[in-house]
């Protein structure tokens, strides 16, 4: 019994899956991002374990709207059923497994499969198939061939989904990390909505690439996004990205609140327009309100595969104002070299039009598939991808995380969020968290 | 260059050597001179598309974009190039495109043609043996000035939903 469950943590080559991630010492191997064994392995144990986030509710506002997405490499149907309650279905018919549903996005009645005419309510239930009373001998049982269905919760207006029945309830797998939702989804009684549909594209990288860097990359600014510096549009400074507090929040989840020093004047909350401000103050706590006051960007991720960012962009053409914008995504795994990046622009409802507008054109410009800051990360990413994949790289090489190693979490005098802030942005304290979790599901003994 | 507003053979032409000139300069790095073919109230779009039911849905989402710029952001985009730090395109990667299936028809004002095209986009990065490969219908509206034809609105429809690549600061 000891031997099997030792063996569960090996590697077919006998490596221990623990040896590979040694957080305390600040050292990842390569590895990890590039290995197909490991890759196979995530998505057992990761995707099908932890809650994922899907859709946001304002992509399915009215009865029967769907949209189709992934979970790992698993594809569902997130729909609104005419009672109002969220579903997440296997686009997978229960009697050959053909997809049921065809397209992305729609509104539906019910889903009916194409290839021998099953019929499922919006719920996921065996609503019928053709002459089944011939067909099955009037022995046709509904209940027993219900579309697969994910347990469903929500937070923030954002929808989340896990296969594990046995998981902990969406609140108490989020956490702490509800406290900076909050302050990016519910900082207005309205909260944001996502427009249009998402942009979502294929790049040749690990998706823990993106996870790893959106969780507390404050360096990578100075060099990765260089351009930017060239141009003027920010300024010339190794420590353009330190002058913020990263929090390793836990379970997984980590977030980066930065500002800027103090001679350097911030526009107040991100530079939101002036409308917004009162409604902010109503809907966020003090402490919250006073931490959104001198911030430029928010990025974090949700342990596993959600990340976010709200910054104060560049200017992305003359004469614009410069105001935030807000994107959610998730990196979605299709292999241990190849990701789909399924990227939202979301923005306050109660946003006056002139500063959705910007926000808009800001988010599109910068990031997203032809975004100049995201194809400097994305272009990062493949390549590190593409770098690792070798017999030298993948036994020998191992990365540094040290940064922050020694430094200890500030007193909650000094930071009045929960989780352990560390001041400055260049850290690793995050990543480590991350990958601390990643080791705990990855080598965790389940039936 | 005079170029007259009647539909003609020679129009024609001069159309079709305007979009060839065009994709000549891009895939040649010759930038700014492109950017001289744009007028200064161009606007360059490329709506996200999605998979729905019904061809009449099949026009992309007109509220998010992959491309929702004018001459004044691509001007920042090209200026960008020549940092040397833009990574997603340095070393610059070596395109072809390709143009076909050119209509031609008088535009809603004088002196404006609407111009429908197919472009195969072909890219290649670095020490790759793939291509990466897009393909779109453009419609455009081309302005007949006195210096010639000028670019002054490109609708791009990229027949993807989900491109597959990792940069891209034109197309
Ligand atoms: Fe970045």
């Amino acid at each position: 019994m000891a031997a099997r469950t030792r063996s569960k943590h090996r590697l077919a080559d006998g490596t221990p899956l623990r040896e590979l991630v040694r957080v305390e010492e600040g050292r990842i191997a390569a590895r990890v991002f590039t290995d197909p064994e490991i890759y196979q392995l995530e998505l057992e144990r990761i995707f099908l374990r932890c809650w994922l986030a899907v859709a946001h509710e304002s992509e399915i506002p009215h009865p029967g709207d769907y949209v189709t997405r992934r979970m790992g490499e698993d594809p569902v149907i997130v729909v609104r059923d005419r009672e109002g309650q969220i579903h997440v279905l296997l686009n997978s018919c229960t009697h050959r497994g053909a997809e049921v549903c065809r397209v992305s996005r729609g509104n539906a009645r019910e889903f009916v499969c194409p290839y021998h005419g099953y019929r499922f309510h919006l719920d996921g239930e065996l609503a019928g198939a053709p002459a089944h009373e011939w067909a099955y001998d009037q022995q046709f049982d509904r209940k027993a061939f219900t579309l697969h269905r994910a347990r469903v919760g929500t937070y923030g207006g954002l929808i989340f989904a896990t296969w594990d029945v046995s998981a902990p309830p969406l609140e108490e797998y989020l956490g702490d990390m509800r406290w900076y939702l909050d302050l990016l989804l519910k900082r207005t009684e309205g909260g944001v909505e996502v427009v249009g549909a998402p942009h979502r594209w294929i790049i040749e990288a690990n998706w823990k690439t993106g996870a790893d860097n959106f969780i507390g990359d404050g360096l990578h600014t100075f060099m990765t996004h260089r351009y930017a510096i060239e141009l003027g549009v920010l300024p010339n400074d190794p420590l353009i990205g330190w002058f913020g507090w990263h929090i390793s929040v836990g379970r997984g989840h980590g977030v980066a609140i930065v500002g800027a020093p103090e001679r350097i004047p911030l526009p107040p909350y991100l530079g939101l327009p002036q409308e917004l401000w009162p409604l902010l103050e109503r809907a966020l706590t003090d402490a919250q309100r006073r931490i959104l006051e001198r911030t430029a960007t928010v990025h974090g991720t949700v342990f596993p595969n959600l990340s976010l960012l709200n910054t104060t962009t560049i200017a992305t053409e003359e004469g614009m104002p410069r105001v935030p914008f807000l994107t959610l995504r998730v990196w979605i795994p299709l292999g241990p070299h190849r990701m789909e990046i399924l990227s939202w622009f979301l923005v306050e409802k109660e946003g006056p039009e002139w500063y959705k507008e910007a926000s808009r054109k800001n988010y599109e410009r910068t990031f997203g598939l032809t975004g100049t800051f995201e194809e400097d990360d994305a272009d990062i990413w493949v390549s590190l991808t593409r770098a690792n994949r070798g017999a030298f790289a993948r036994k020998y090489h191992v990365f540094n995380y040290e940064m922050g190693l020694h430094r200890q979490p500030r007193p909650r005098t000094e930071w009045p969020g929960p989780g352990e802030a560390y001041w400055g942005d260049y850290c690793e304290a995050n990543q480590r968290t991350f990958w601390a979790q990643w080791r705990r599901l990855m080598t965790e003994d389940r039936g | 260059m005079s170029v007259s507003a009647a539909l003609s053979d020679e129009l024609y032409l001069q159309v079709v050597t305007f979009l060839y000139r065009e994709a000549y300069l891009l895939d040649h790095w010759k930038l700014e001179e492109w950017l001289s073919l744009l007028t200064d109230d161009a606007l360059y779009l490329m709506p996200v598309r999605v998979t729905e039911w019904g061809i009449e849905s099949q026009g992309g989402v007109r509220e998010l974009y992959h491309f929702e710029e004018n001459k004044s952001s691509l001007t920042l985009r090209i200026k960008r190039l020549q940092t040397q730090f833009a990574w997603g395109e340095n070393p610059p990667p070596r395109t072809r495109r390709f143009i076909g299936g050119v209509l031609v028809r008088k535009g809603d004002r004088d002196h404006e043609l609407e111009v429908t095209s197919s472009l195969l986009f072909l890219r290649n990065r670095g020490d790759s043996p793939d291509l990466s490969i897009l393909s779109a219908e453009r419609q455009d509206i081309l302005r007949i000035t006195p210096d010639g034809l000028r670019l002054a609105r490109r609708l791009i429809l990229l027949d993807h939903t989900v491109p597959s690549l990792e940069s891209l600061f034109i197309l």
